[in-house]
């Protein structure tokens, strides 16, 4: 039997995540923003190698800024954790630690990938200069837009949760 | 009967399904969702491959809010409970698409508005950001063409004083007023980015309003009368004599609305007009209006011409300097008023503004035209003696000119040094009348050497005069320079009378 893993995406609302998942899954984008409420569940079989797959069952979280509020109900049997901000708004990561460590909490011992999305928005030298400042650590700079770096992150999570398994 | 309804309402809404402990679903009641026995619970979407991981967990019963469900081309919005049983699972899915929807609408606007007030913010940071960028390159070039156009007003004042032809004494005028237009925008562009930046302040002294109309009345009668205009002033008999406020700064407002009218107008009067507008406690309102009978500025003009650099048509000859009514914006907005106009092509321009001032309530006026102002009364030109002064220059230029200017009056003998380094000792060998200093030398800074002066044991030498020279006319950098302990300072370009006025002030 295919195994399957669950991933719950997080953040603050507004951040990209059902776009990311959306790049993902359907490699489609838009710009319009329509707010998640509750969770958009869907599936994705990734090919790890030749005769190698798994199924990556993504639950896009409702975003928001108080990940205390987050259902617990949601949580249940997560494997691994992709967390995302917006480089574009301070707001989303400039609690980034506090953020991760109620996560951490919520979610003990589970692998996760931090994701600064919208990279398209911010040119370059101020991306680093605006991450270095607030001392942000993170896994991938990602645009839904572009596609950039968006199928990096889920086939990095996916080889992560099989190695788990 | 309300069995019926209620079978009715939650037959619709509500599907009980049983499944195995394989997720094979055994038993469905009817409702919504259209299901087979024998189906996979997890084929019919993914939300259900989390059953497995609930069964290893203490609670029987989990409770699942707010989940999307897409199934057969129909999407639903619905909670859902899932129990353990002794067979598999019970599931119970309730549909609350419409619920739910509602409550997407709202969290739709809050996220939104939220998301746009952040972005707004952010924007508005980015902007104020460049506008300071912008107001310190401003400040920091026009300081820089400080030193030029001193050399040039000195020079042709210098130039002036030889023996010219009528030819050249014409030019020699232009080239005056020249440097005194440029002298005028470099300090008007200066005031408009200090304002800008927050960094102009009020004063608030008291002062003669009377005397101050007074002043604007000669000269612009006389402006007005050499462009064959007439100039009429009238200030209501309730205006007080004496008031609490920023002289120069006024002065600075009326003097830029006033040139502006008579550079615009060709033929008429131009006019100022104070009226009173009324008194509470000790605080007055004034109402300034300057008319003219010039052109006029057409209506989707009327905003633009209090914005920098702008000017009426880019043909005018005359030679408004495109900063004075920005200039006048920005410091009736530091007074807390503002400017209005009133305007129509071809039939002449009304600018006003209102203006609070305090009023002394227990103010004597003898007192205060009594009390004369020290200091500045000596008479330029007439010296009991040649006095001995030290000018410490390294910009060679400007120490010709400073030279020229002062070997001119011949009453001074004059000792120059480049060097920072050397002021001590001069000092000390010398017994000087007055220190003429830049405050940018090589190896030091005339503020230090002040306040090393100023703490000599020798009392002749600690209190010798020490006047500054500075390209660098900000406020706070004033306030050094004098905390140091100079007599005065002054921002270049200075013209002669300044120079001598200032040294013989001090004499
Ligand atoms: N320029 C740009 N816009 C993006 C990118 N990703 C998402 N967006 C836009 O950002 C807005 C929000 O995207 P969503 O994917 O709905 O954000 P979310 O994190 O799912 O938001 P919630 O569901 O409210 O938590 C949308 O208007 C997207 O078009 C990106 O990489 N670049
Ligand atoms: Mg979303």
């Amino acid at each position: 039997m295919q195994r399957s893993k669950k991933i719950v995406i997080l953040g603050h609302f507004g951040v990209g995540k059902t776009s990311l998942i959306r790049r993902f899954v359907t490699n489609q984008f838009s710009d319009k923003y329509k707010v998640t409420i509750g969770v958009h569940i869907t599936k994705k079989v990734v090919a790890l190698t030749s005769e190698d797959s798994i199924s990556l069952i993504l639950w896009d979280l409702e975003g928001t800024d108080d990940l205390d509020q987050i259902r617990d109900a949601y949580l249940l049997g997560t494997h691994g954790i992709i967390f995302v901000f917006d480089i574009s708004r301070p707001s989303t990561f400039q609690h980034l630690k506090t953020d991760l460590q109620i996560v951490s909490r919520k979610i003990p011992d589970r692998p996760l990938l931090i994701i600064g999305n919208k990279k398209d928005l911010v040119p370059e030298d101020e991306l680093h200069e605006t991450l270095n400042e607030h001392a942000i650590q993170y896994n991938y700079l990602t645009s839904a837009k572009t596609g950039d770096m968006v199928e990096e992150v889920f086939l990095d999570l996916a080889n992560l949760l099989n190695k788990d398994a | 009967m309300l069995k019926k309804y209620e079978k009715e309402f939650i037959g619709s809404n509500c599907q009980f399904i049983l499944a195995d402990s394989n997720s094979v679903i055994l038993e469905s009641t009817p409702a919504f969702l259209p299901i087979k026995k024998g189906e996979l619970l997890t084929d019919l979407h993914p939300f259900f491959e989390c059953i497995p991981s609930l069964v290893s967990l203490p609670e029987r019963v989990h409770s699942f809010y707010c989940i999307h469900l897409s199934i057969a081309n129909s999407k639903y919005i619905t909670d859902i409970q899932i129990r353990s049983i002794e067979k598999g699972q019970l599931v119970l899915i309730q549909d609350l698409t419409k619920h739910y929807n509602n409550y997407q609408a709202v969290a739709q606007a809050r996220n939104e508005s939220i998301i746009n007030e952040e972005l707004i913010v952010l924007k508005n940071v980015e902007l104020e950001e460049r506008e300071l960028f912008k107001n310190l390159f401003i400040q920091n070039f026009s300081h820089e063409l400080r030193n030029p156009l001193m050399s040039s007003i000195a020079v042709t004042q210098i130039l002036s004083d030889t023996d010219l032809n009528t030819e050249q004494r014409q030019l020699v005028e232009v080239l005056r007023e020249s440097n005194a237009n440029l002298k005028l925008l470099l300090e008007d562009i200066l005031s408009i980015s200090m304002i800008a930046s927050g960094k102009l302040e009020l004063r608030h002294n008291l002062f003669n309003l009377a005397k101050l109309l007074e002043l604007l009345a000669f000269t612009y009668r006389t402006k007005a009368t050499s462009k064959g205009l007439t100039f009429e002033i009238s200030v209501d008999n309730r205006v007080p004599e004496f008031v609490e406020g920023d002289r120069l700064r006024l002065f600075q407002v009326l003097t830029n609305l006033l040139d502006n009218a008579i550079n615009y107008t060709e033929k008429g009067t131009v006019s100022l007009e104070v009226m009173f507008n009324q008194q509470w406690a000790n605080k007055i309102h004034l109402h300034f209006v300057v008319s003219d009978t010039g052109r006029g500025i057409p209506e989707d003009r009327q905003g633009i011409v209090f914005e920098s650099f702008s000017q009426l048509t880019l043909q005018d000859k005359e030679k408004g300097t495109g900063l004075g009514l920005a200039l006048v914006k920005g410091l009736l907005a530091l007074m807390e008023s503002e400017i209005a106009l009133k305007s129509a092509p071809g039939k002449g321009s009304v600018f006003s503004f209102d203006l609070g001032l305090k009023v002394p309530l227990s103010f004597e006026r003898s007192a205060t035209t009594q009390s004369p102002s020290k200091g500045t009364s000596r008479n330029i030109g007439k010296p009991d003696r040649k006095y001995k002064l030290l000018l410490v220059e390294d910009d060679e230029r400007i120490q010709t000119l400073l030279f020229k200017v002062l070997m001119d009056t011949d009453q001074f003998y004059l000792d120059i040094i480049n060097d920072g380094a050397q002021v001590l000792e001069q000092v000390i060998q010398n017994s000087y009348d007055l220190i003429l200093m830049d405050i940018n030398l090589p190896n030091t800074r005339g503020d230090h050497l002040t306040k090393i002066i100023r703490d000599f044991p020798f009392k002749n030498i600690k209190q010798l005069p020490i006047i500054g020279m500075t390209a660098f006319a900000y406020e706070d950098h004033l306030k050094t320079f004098k905390d140091a302990g100079m007599n005065k300072v002054l921002t270049k370009p200075f013209d002669k009378e300044e120079l001598l006025s200032t040294i013989f002030a001090y004499l």
